[in-house]
């Protein structure tokens, strides 16, 4: 098939718009410029100018900063642009700013219409992609236009991109699905050739390209002829990626051949806690980070979470104030012309060191970025790989990477992804399954783009990946939504949104609803969010960036705060913004956001568990491994170390009750899944309550009754038999489909999103979606939106695959199950999760105190940490995000409010 | 069953019903807030689906409340008609059709902020409307919940909720009544209203109800 198409191309006379034919013979744009560039093409890049040559689409997978850009850039030009016939004087544009604004005005007239759509995941790449793709079109003068087009550009050209699009437009799946909604959709897109999906792995296992999924089947419709090609870092499943993005078939898979070096190591404390709890050793590897980054010009410090930024940042000023204006930080929350800042900042070598988030994963090029420090455990591969990837990037330059673990078994977690990243052992991401919720906001979206008619549609929608397997019923469901409601008629009386016409054509027939319809298109829902501003008289001053309402919510005026590095105080809180002035003082809380904690990834557990095979087999190899020794030495004294062909378990009775704590390592969201089946099937044998807590190596039951473990661990508890009926009642499965319900109620257009300075109109129509999923359960329990949110839950958040898969394993093990007589190194920091629950944190900090300092004790000599130390750094741990099941719920305010950094 | 709990306030007895009202036996007075009547049709309206049926059974509420309580007066505590799109003929016959089940009942709206907006029922629903406050007795019976220089205030407007948190993360999010010198606030009465979490005062007492009971809370 793929050989048949390529000959025909090939054979086919060029597309040549210009009126002149194109010289076969002659050097192609490609070879011009990389000749001009003294550059040396590489076999990767020459597969895919071949590949778009003959009309073919695929995916390009490379190491990041090797080249994708202009592998599939200078194809296209090479394909669809034409050199100007006679060289034009190009005196004007040389020098020319090259700034966003410009270049769409300067080319406008001259240019072709809409050839190429570059969609990028991130609307901060947009600027820079703008710049890498201008500079070989002024070099070779060719009279093509770049535009951006996302949720930052200005109204002015928005309006001039109404009239006429430039050549290439750079967008992002939002912005693209919003163009889909004008309805002159089909004209705009006449002329495209080429769609290129920059960082396809960001968007293949969401919501979001899910959404680009659906535009590039509605593109693909207009166009049989359209060549789509994905850019993509390191995945664990490529063919399957290709598949997504290119269903039709016939894509071309080109692997980037490009070696760069990948150094990846391990921070190491001097010496370790043998009962360790999570966030511990945070902030005491501050010396030995400051100490690497004095060594290094320009680093990135990754946090896992922004909270964790916060404080980082500030214990870097404490420890260096003379630091003060060489360090930045930049997280999601800070404001867009701060995070805009400090990326100018860092690109120009201006920074020493930025404390990050996810925030800096992708794309952009931070030439000058020589190294990264990971804080904490990167929990998984990829994402290891991918923030890896941030420093050396260039062609040839090595990229490195440091971990710095927080708590003591951090360090096998370290090594464990060294070992994983050696052999390539990385996560596979999967499109998400026909979710309904991104169907209905794309029938809203194809009814204004022009209209449409039901069986066109339906073959449209079922060409894309995710809906392939959509039923005739849910398509009509899902039809039956958009026009009345639901599945009848009665149920939603007066409501429509989208309806026939005469003709048989749906449109949406109101110019309101329009309206809010492209307002709220989007898959990424956010919590409500409270914009921070400084208070000054008469009005706000300038704005911080915003923090979640619950967040706020909680505090006084004349609280403190710390926000994008600064110490604030609360003046007052006034529609949806808080105001705030520098403040100085001791304990300000932190911001915490909900949402973004990963659990540890399938590839990643394994890895660990490898390691903890080994060691339990005596082998500690590696300066991680020689370290942890002590730790693991008491947990296989006073009890054993898992390994791959048993499954350890303990039991002890404490003051508290009964505990028995198990160790699948297989990440936190299965762990919850575990937990709750066993404790729910054993409740069914005898009526009994377990609390449960987890974390991302076990978890653990604690019965308040009496209870024999040894007898009531039998294999029908692991059965996977009646799996999906049990965990689905086991768990309050009906509160987490709530809060999933969430996004649905988003995306789907039940709730119109809520967003500062939103007219008083729309607020009226804000109710929280909880009130929605009630109102839905009790008088339309068959809504399908309801039963996604369910799919939802247990394939997300509950992690069923896994869940299942970490069962079938689990009964091929041998259970394991020791008596203890205290808690051993592994069950101490489930135990202090789990008080963490109830205990404020002076409480529990005195409390960690007690219980550590008679743990050492009873494991003798060779510890390393003097107990009176816990105190101080309880208020840091305190601030480590909770292994909550679900970041929905309110921890205690006593904990929240107190959250502080170290003094 | 704990379906009612009396308190004693402004040297009469007040019962605080489980089905989200108050009622005064010395004079058959019963109050009801926040009933927000055709929210979810305005919701339609606009272009939000959101399925119909609360309105029904709010009324059906309504009746149960009133035959177990049979009562002289109802005093509906602001916010009876949520938008002025709730005025669909599908309401209002729904509404008048109850109305007319309760001949000998004298109804009294006292306007609250929605009222404003969304305008008087019509007449033909033999609504009495008046402005904030109705004094009854020793009451001074308000919408929003400001104190009054001598008479004990009953409002709403809050959509007062308390959470209770138990063992292993349960927690639990319950529409109360909350209590303090000088005002009672009840819960809102409709579905499909929504709730604000209070913070409760010192000295201040929160009775949490599940529409079957109603539960005084120790704090």
């Amino acid at each position: 098939m793929v050989q048949l198409a390529t000959q025909l191309v090939a054979q086919a006379p060029p597309r040549a718009k210009a009126g002149l034919p194109r010289a076969t013979a002659r050097k192609t744009l490609a070879d011009t410029w990389f000749s001009q560039q003294g550059w040396k093409v590489f076999p990767f890049q020459r597969e895919v100018w071949q590949a778009v040559a003959n009309g073919v689409s695929g995916l390009l997978h490379a190491t990041t900063g090797s080249g994708k850009t202009y592998a599939v850039w200078l194809a296209a030009l090479n394909q669809y642009a034409q050199p100007p016939a006679l060289p034009r004087s190009t005196t004007a544009t040389k020098g020319a700013d090259v700034s966003k604004r410009a270049a769409v005005t300067q080319r406008a007239a001259a240019a072709p219409p809409l050839t190429v759509l570059w969609i990028t995941p991130m609307r901060a790449l947009a600027a820079d992609t703008e710049r890498a793709l201008t500079t070989p079109l002024q070099a070779m003068n060719i009279p093509w236009s770049v535009g951006v087009r996302s949720g930052d550009t200005s109204a002015s050209q928005r309006a001039r991109q109404a009239l006429r699009l430039p050549t290439v437009l750079i967008t992002t799946p939002e912005s693209l699905s919003l163009l889909l909604t004008r309805a002159d959709a089909r004209a705009l897109f006449v002329n495209l050739r080429l769609v290129v999906v920059d960082e396809w792995h960001e968007l293949i296992g969401n919501k979001r390209g899910v959404q680009l999924q659906l535009a590039l089947a509605r593109l693909r419709h207009w166009q049989n002829a359209l060549v789509t090609w994905g850019l993509s870092a390191t995945l664990g499943n490529l063919p399957y990626a290709l598949e997504v993005l290119v269903p039709q078939g016939g894509g071309q898979l080109v692997q980037g051949k490009v070696p760069k070096a990948l150094a990846i190591d391990t921070l190491l404390p001097p010496g370790i806690e043998r009962f360790p709890w999570a966030g511990h050793l945070g902030l005491r590897m501050l010396p030995q980070v400051v100490a690497e980054l004095e060594r290094s010009s320009t680093a990135l410090v990754f946090t896992n979470t922004r909270s964790q930024s916060e404080l980082w940042f500030q214990a870097l000023l404490d420890a260096r104030p003379d630091w003060a204006g060489q360090i930045a930080l930049h997280h999601g929350s800070l404001d867009r012309k701060v995070r805009d800042w400090v990326e100018q900042a860092l690109k120009a070598g201006q920074l020493k060191c930025v404390v990050c988030t996810s925030s800096l994963d992708l794309g952009v090029d931070f030439l000058p970025v020589e190294r990264v420090l990971q804080i904490g455990s990167p929990k998984g591969v990829a994402r290891l790989m991918q923030r890896a990837g941030r420093s050396g990037h260039a062609p040839g330059r090595p990229s490195r990477l440091t971990i710095v673990p927080t708590h003591s078994l951090e360090l096998i977690e370290s090594i464990a992804a060294q070992d994983a990243v050696a052999v390539g052992q990385v996560e596979a991401r999967l499109s998400p399954h026909k979710p309904l919720d991104v169907l209905v906001q794309h029938l809203v979206t194809v009814a204004l783009g022009g209209g449409f008619r039901p069986e066109d549609l339906r073959t449209e929608v079922t060409s894309s990946y995710a809906y392939r397997e959509l039923t005739q019923e849910e398509w009509a469901w899902a039809l039956a939504f958009v026009q009345h409601g639901g599945g009848s008629l009665q149920a939603y009386p007066d409501y429509r949104r989208a309806v026939p016409d005469a003709d048989g054509v749906w449109r949406v027939p109101d110019a309101q609803l329009a309206r809010r319809h492209r307002m709220g298109i989007g898959t990424i829902v956010s919590d409500a969010s409270v914009a921070l501003k400084f208070w000054s008289k008469g009005g706000g001053g300038k704005t911080l960036g915003t923090v979640e309402e619950s967040f706020i919510a909680r505090l006084k005026a004349g609280d403190h705060l710390l926000f994008g590095g600064k110490l604030l105080e609360l003046v007052r809180v006034h529609e949806m913004t808080a105001y705030v002035r520098p403040a100085h003082g001791k304990k300000p809380a932190v911001p915490r956001w909900t949402g973004g904690r990963m659990p540890l990834s399938g590839e990643l557990s394994d890895a660990v568990m490898a390691r903890l095979d080994a060691a339990a087999q005596g082998h500690f190899d590696g300066p991680e491994m020689q370290l942890v020794k002590p730790l693991l030495d008491i947990q296989q004294r006073w009890s054993a170390l898992p390994t791959q062909h048993t499954l350890l378990a303990e039991a002890l009775q404490s003051r508290e009750g009964w505990h028995l704590f198990v160790y699948p390592y297989a990440g936190r969201n299965v762990h919850l899944g575990l937990a709750s089946l066993l404790a729910w099937r054993m409740g069914k044998l005898a009526p009994r309550t377990f609390s449960i807590s987890v974390n991302d190596y076990g978890f653990e039951l604690l019965s308040a009754t009496h209870i024999d473990w040894a007898s009531s661990l039998t294999p029908e508890l692991l059965t996977a038999a009646d799996l999906l009926r049990d965990v689905v009642e086991s768990l309050n499965a009906g509160e987490l489909a709530q809060r999933r319900f969430r996004e649905i109620a988003r995306i789907s257009g039940l709730v119109s999103s809520g967003f500062p300075g939103a007219p008083k109109s729309n607020r009226q129509l804000q109710a929280s979606s909880s009130l929605f999923y009630d109102v839905f359960r009790n008088y339309d329990p068959a809504n399908l939106l309801l039963a996604q949110a369910h799919h939802e839950v247990l394939r997300q958040e509950l992690e069923l695959d896994r869940l299942t898969a970490t069962l079938l394993r689990l009964q091929g093990r041998a259970l394991d199950l020791r008596q203890l007589q205290r808690p051993t190194p592994f069950a101490f920091p489930l135990l202090v999760q789990r008080l963490r629950e109830s205990l404020s944190s002076e409480k529990l900090a005195d409390r960690i105190t007690r219980m550590v300092a008679e743990l050492e004790q009873a494991a003798g000599a060779g510890g390393y940490e003097p107990a009176d130390q816990v105190r101080e750094r309880t208020a840091f741990s305190a601030e480590q995000p909770q292994s909550a099941p679900s970041p929905r719920q309110k921890p205690s305010r006593s904990r929240r409010g107190r959250a502080a950094r170290s003094p | 069953m704990n379906h009612q709990f009396a308190l004693d306030v402004a040297g009469t007895r007040l019962m605080l019903l489980a089905g989200k009202a108050v009622l005064w036996p010395e004079q058959h007075v019963m109050c009801v807030a926040d009933a927000h009547f055709g929210k979810a049709a305005a919701y339609r309206a606009l272009g939000q689906p959101v399925p119909g049926g609360t309105t029904r059974a709010n009324l059906e509420r309504l009746d149960q409340l009133l035959a177990a309580n049979p009562c002289r007066q109802l005093v509906f505590l602001g916010d009876f008609l949520h938008a002025r799109a709730s005025h669909t003929s599908g309401q209002l016959s729904a509404l008048q059709a109850w109305r007319r089940k309760h001949p000998q009942l004298v109804c009294t709206l006292v306007r609250g902020n929605h009222d404003l907006q969304a305008g008087d029922p019509p007449p033909a629903l033999g609504i009495e409307v008046v402005n904030e406050p109705l004094v009854i007795g020793p009451f001074a019976l308000r919408h929003t919940p400001a104190a009054h220089s001598s008479l004990h205030v009953i409002a709403g407007h809050v959509h007062p909720v308390f959470a209770l948190h138990g063992k292993g993360r349960q927690r639990l999010r319950l529409p109360c009544f909350y209590h303090q010198s000088g005002i009672t606030v009840l819960p809102s009465f409709g579905d499909f209203t929504g709730g604000h979490a209070i913070d409760p005062a010192p000295l201040s007492r929160v009775f949490v109800t599940d529409g079957t009971g109603v539960w005084p809370i120790d704090r």
